[in-house]
C-alpha cells in the first residue's frame, strides 16, 4: 500500500530537470559549433558518446543499475565538459575526460546525486593532470586560424565605436573556451533555468555580487579573467544541484564564498583554472554549508549568536583551503591532490559507497 | 511554500447531495488516540443517535447513524469496527432538551463530548478537549475554511450552502468563550464567499472578520493558519489556547451546530467524491460508517483496486484503502478515485525543493538519510518530530524519493525510543 501523496506535479522528474539544462545549454552549444565548425561538433559528439557509453557500462558493472543513461545526466556532464575546453583539445583527451568525469565524478560516489564534486569539472581536472603537457600549453589557446565564422562576418558592425564593439563582444566572439563565445546566450540560458525553477537565484547572485564588490576594491581592476567563463561557471556549474548546498541561506553563503575564492585565486595568479578550482573547492564544503545554514524549525526561535561561531570557523577553513590550493598551484603539486582523490574514492567505494548503492541518498 | 494547481474545478460549485443509506454500517472503534469499547452487545437493537461505543477521553464516542441491529464486532484491515445492520426504520432516541441560550463553557464541553464531536479536518482530535482551556482567555476564535487539499470542496460547500448554521454555531461558541474575535480563514480562490459570510453574519448581529489566505499548500495546517491570521509562529506541540487562540474546522463547526441546536451527535459529514480517474465528481452528506463500496456503486464508480488507487481523505494526506468495506470516518473529507501513480525512484539529487516547500522549515532529505542509517540522534536533532506529515516534500521531489515512508518509519523509531526511555 502506497503512502500519500497520491498526485505529483507534471514535468518535474529528474529527467525533465536534465532536459531543461540541456535546452538552456543548446544555444551556447550551437553558436560554438557555428564558430569552429566540425572541430567543435566532433568534440561534442565524442564527449557525449563516451559519457553515455561509460555511464552504461560502468553503472551496470559497478552499480548493477542498467537504465541510468536514461536520466540524462551523462549528456549534461559531457556538454559542460566540452564547454570548458579549448576547441583544439585532441579527441582522445576529450574522450578520456568524459570517461573520467563519469567514473571519478559520479559512478564511484554511488551514482547520480551522491557525488560531492561537479563531474564535468572533476573530468576536466583529470585531463589537466594526466595530459598536462598538452592541456597547459599556450598553443592550445591559439585558435584564431581555426575559426569558421569570424565575428565580423556574423555581426558586421556598422561603425567601429567602442560601444558597438563591446556590444558585439557580448553577443559573439571567438576567443576562449568552447562555452565562452556568447555572453548573451549564457545569460539567456541562465534566465531560462531560473524561470523554470531549475536553479535558484541565490548562488549566482551572491557569487557575482561578492566578486564584483571585490573588483571595486583598490587594485582589483587589473585582474585578468574571462567574463564569459565566469558566467558560464556561475550559472551552469556552481549551481549544479548534487554538488551545491540545498538550503537557501546555505546557497547564499556558498555563492559568496565561491566569489571570494575565485577572486583570491585570480589575484594569486591562477591562470585558466580559477573557476574549476574555486567551484571544486567549495563543492567539498557543500554538505557542511547546507547543514550549517539549515533553517530553524517553524516556531523555533532562532539564536543567531549560536550560529556565528561555527560559520566563522567554516569560513576560516574554506579560506585556508583556498590558500592551500594556491600554494599547491604555485609549487606545481596539484596533480598529487588528484592522485590522492583517486586513492580515496576507490577505497571509499570498496568499503562504503558500494554498500549504499540502493539508498536514495 | 508549495502551490498546487487547483483540482477543485469539478467540485467547487456542486450542491450537497444526500446519499441513500447502506444496509451495512461499519462503525470505527479506533479513536483519536486509543481505542473505544462497544457499549452495546451483539444482537442488540439500537436506535438512531444512540451511543454505541466510547473510550477514554482522548479517544472519542460513537453513535448509531441509523436504527438497526448490532451484528458483530469485526476487523477490516487491522482496525476494529462494529458491524451494524440497518433496519431502515429510522427509530430515533428522543433528543434531550437543550437550551442553547443557557449554555456555558462547562455545558459546552459536556455536550461536545457527549455528541462525539471530533475534528473534521482530518486529525479527528476530540473537540471538547480543545474547549478544555482552564483559565486561558481566548482572544481569537479561528474557523479554518482553508481547504488546501487539492481535490476537496467539502468545507467550501458548507460555507456556500449552510452558512447560517455555521454562523449560528459560531455565535454560540463566541458567547461561551467570552466574546473573542471571530476570524474565518478562506483561501483566495474562494474569495467570493467573503461577502456571503459577512452578509449572513450581519443578519444575526455577529461580528466576524474574514481573512483571505494565499492558495498555498498546506495553508489549512493549524500552525500555518495561525501564522497567516495572527502572525504568531507556534512550534508544533504548543497548545494554541495558551496564546489565546482556538482553531476549529468548518466541518467541525457544522457538527457543533447539530450538537448545540439539535442535541444530536456527530453521525454524518460532508464528503467530496472526486479524482482523476472518475468523471463523477460530487459532494455528499454521508453517514459515518458507510462503506466506501456503497458510495462508489451509487456514484457509478466501482471498486477496482488493480486500475485505481482509492483514497480516503485528500490526495496529499489521505490514506489509500485496501478494502471496499472500509467506512467513512469523522475526519474523512474526501473519497478520491485516482489513477495509479507511476514513480521513478531515482537518487536524491539535492535539489532542495523539499526544503523550499516544507511548511515547518525542516530538511526532509536529511530524514531519509538518517532513517536509512538508523541514526535516531540525527533524526531528533533535525526535528523530525516537528513534521506535520503534509506530504509537500514527497509531492515536489523530482526523484520520487520515498520521503513520507522514511518520515513515518523514523517517527515510529523515535517514539519507540521515547517509550523505552520512559520505562
Amino acid at each position: 500500500m502506497k503512502t500519500a501523496p497520491f498526485i505529483k506535479p507534471k514535468f518535474n522528474s529528474t529527467q525533465k530537470v536534465m532536459l531543461d539544462v540541456v535546452l538552456a545549454l543548446l544555444p551556447i552549444v550551437i553558436i560554438a559549433c557555428f564558430a569552429y565548425g566540425s572541430l567543435v561538433i566532433i568534440q561534442f559528439l565524442t564527449a557525449i558518446t563516451v559519457a553515455l557509453l561509460a555511464e552504461f557500462v560502468l553503472s551496470a558493472f559497478l552499480l548493477k543499475k542498467y537504465n541510468t543513461i536514461l536520466d540524462g545526466s551523462a549528456v549534461v556532464t559531457a556538454l559542460l565538459l566540452v564547454l570548458t575546453l579549448s576547441p583544439l583539445v585532441p579527441l582522445h583527451i576529450v574522450a578520456f575526460g568524459a570517461a573520467a568525469a563519469i567514473l571519478f565524478g559520479k559512478i564511484l560516489w554511488g551514482g547520480l546525486g551522491k557525488n560531492t564534486f561537479n563531474p564535468a569539472l572533476a573530468g576536466r581536472e583529470f585531463m589537466s593532470v594526466f595530459f598536462a603537457s598538452i592541456m597547459t600549453s599556450s598553443e592550445l589557446w591559439k585558435t584564431k586560424g581555426f575559426v569558421k565564422t569570424p565575428s565580423e562576418q556574423l555581426l558586421p558592425a556598422a561603425d567601429h565605436s567602442v560601444f558597438s564593439e563591446y556590444l558585439s563582444a557580448m553577443v559573439y566572439k571567438t576567443s576562449g573556451a568552447v562555452g565562452e563565445y556568447s555572453i548573451l546566450f549564457i545569460v539567456l540560458g541562465g534566465l531560462y533555468l531560473l524561470l523554470r525553477n531549475r536553479i535558484s537565484w541565490h548562488i549566482p547572485f551572491a557569487l557575482l555580487a561578492v566578486f564584483t564588490l571585490l573588483l571595486w576594491l583598490p587594485g582589483g581592476t587589473q585582474l585578468h579573467y574571462s567574463t564569459a567563463g565566469l558566467l558560464l561557471g556561475t550559472i551552469f556549474m556552481a549551481t549544479d544541484m548534487p554538488s551545491s548546498p540545498a538550503t537557501p541561506n546555505g546557497k547564499l553563503y556558498y555563492g559568496m564564498m565561491t566569489g571570494l575564492v575565485i577572486f583570491i585565486l585570480i589575484k594569486g595568479g591562477v591562470q585558466f583554472e580559477y573557476m574549476s578550482y574555486a567551484i571544486l573547492l567549495l563543492n567539498a564544503f557543500s554538505h557542511q554549508i547546507s547543514i550549517q545554514f539549515r533553517p530553524s524549525a517553524w516556531g523555533d526561535p532562532t539564536d543567531w549568536k549560536q550560529k556565528v561561531e561555527p560559520v566563522f570557523n567554516l569560513t576560516i577553513k574554506i579560506l585556508g583551503a583556498a590558500f592551500a590550493v594556491l600554494s599547491l598551484y604555485y609549487y606545481d603539486l596539484i596533480q598529487y591532490v588528484v592522485f590522492l582523490y583517486i586513492l580515496y574514492l576507490i577505497t571509499k567505494f570498496n568499503f562504503s559507497f558500494s554498500k549504499k548503492i540502493n539508498n536514495a541518498i | 511554500m508549495l502551490s498546487i494547481p487547483s483540482l477543485k474545478k469539478e467540485t467547487k460549485k456542486k450542491q450537497i447531495e444526500s446519499l441513500e443509506d447502506p444496509a451495512d454500517f461499519y462503525i470505527p472503534l479506533s479513536g483519536y488516540k486509543g481505542m473505544m469499547e462497544p457499549v452495546v452487545k451483539i444482537g442488540e437493537t439500537v436506535k438512531k443517535y444512540q451511543l454505541i461505543a466510547e473510550g477514554p477521553n482522548i479517544a472519542g464516542k460513537m453513535h448509531a447513524p441509523v436504527s438497526g441491529i448490532v451484528n458483530a464486532f469485526t476487523t477490516i484491515g487491522n482496525k476494529a469496527f462494529i458491524h451494524l445492520i440497518n433496519d431502515f426504520r429510522e427509530i430515533e432516541i428522543p433528543a434531550p432538551y437543550f437550551d442553547a441560550s443557557q449554555i456555558n463553557l462547562e455545558i459546552l464541553q459536556q455536550t461536545l463530548s457527549d455528541c462525539g464531536i471530533q475534528g473534521a479536518g482530518g486529525s479527528q482530535f476530540p473537540t471538547h478537549l480543545k474547549y478544555t482551556i482552564g483559565k486561558e482567555k481566548i482572544n481569537t476564535l479561528i474557523f479554518n475554511g482553508a481547504e488546501c487539499e487539492p481535490y476537496l470542496s467539502s468545507d467550501t460547500a458548507l460555507m456556500q450552502y449552510e452558512i447560517s448554521e455555521l454562523l449560528q454555531a459560531a455565535k454560540v461558541l463566541q458567547n461561551v468563550l467570552g466574546s473573542p474575535e471571530i476570524v474565518f480563514g478562506i483561501e483566495k480562490h474562494n474569495k467570493t464567499l467573503k461577502t456571503l459570510l459577512l452578509e449572513n453574519a450581519q443578519k444575526i448581529q455577529l461580528a466576524v472578520k474574514v481573512q483571505i489566505l494565499p492558495d498555498t499548500y498546506p495553508q489549512g495546517g493549524e500552525l500555518q493558519l495561525i501564522k497567516s491570521i495572527t502572525k504568531l509562529e507556534l512550534r508544533k506541540g504548543t497548545i494554541p489556547s495558551q496564546y489565546g487562540i482556538l482553531v476549529n474546522n468548518i466541518g467541525t463547526l457544522r457538527a457543533v451546530y447539530d450538537a448545540v441546536f439539535k442535541s444530536r451527535p456527530m453521525i454524518e459529514r460532508i464528503v467530496t467524491i472526486s479524482g482523476n480517474s472518475t468523471s463523477k465528481s460530487r459532494i455528499f452528506r454521508i453517514k459515518i460508517g458507510t462503506p466506501i463500496a456503497h458510495i462508489l456503486n451509487l456514484n457509478d464508480n466501482h471498486w477496482n483496486p488493480e486500475k485505481q488507487t482509492i483514497v480516503m481523505g485528500g490526495a496529499m494526506m489521505g490514506k489509500s484503502i485496501d478494502s471496499p468495506l472500509q467506512p467513512i470516518e469523522k475526519g474523512s473529507g474526501g473519497l478520491l478515485i485516482l489513477k495509479k501513480l507511476k514513480t521513478a525512484a531515482n537518487n536524491c539529487i539535492k535539489c532542495g525543493f523539499c526544503i523550499d516547500v516544507c511548511p515547518q522549515k525542516l530538511m526532509p532529505l536529511e530524514f531519509v538519510r538518517h532513517n536509512i542509517d538508523d541514526d535516531l540522534k540525527s533524526l531528533h536533532s533535525f526535528n523530525l518530530q516537528d513534521c506535520i506529515e503534509c506530504g509537500a516534500c514527497a509531492y515536489i521531489c523530482p526523484s520520487d524519493v520515498a520521503l513520507m515512508e522514511n518520515i513515518f518509519e523514523g517517527k515510529i523509531k523515535l517514539s519507540a525510543l521515547a517509550e523505552k526511555s520512559l520505562q
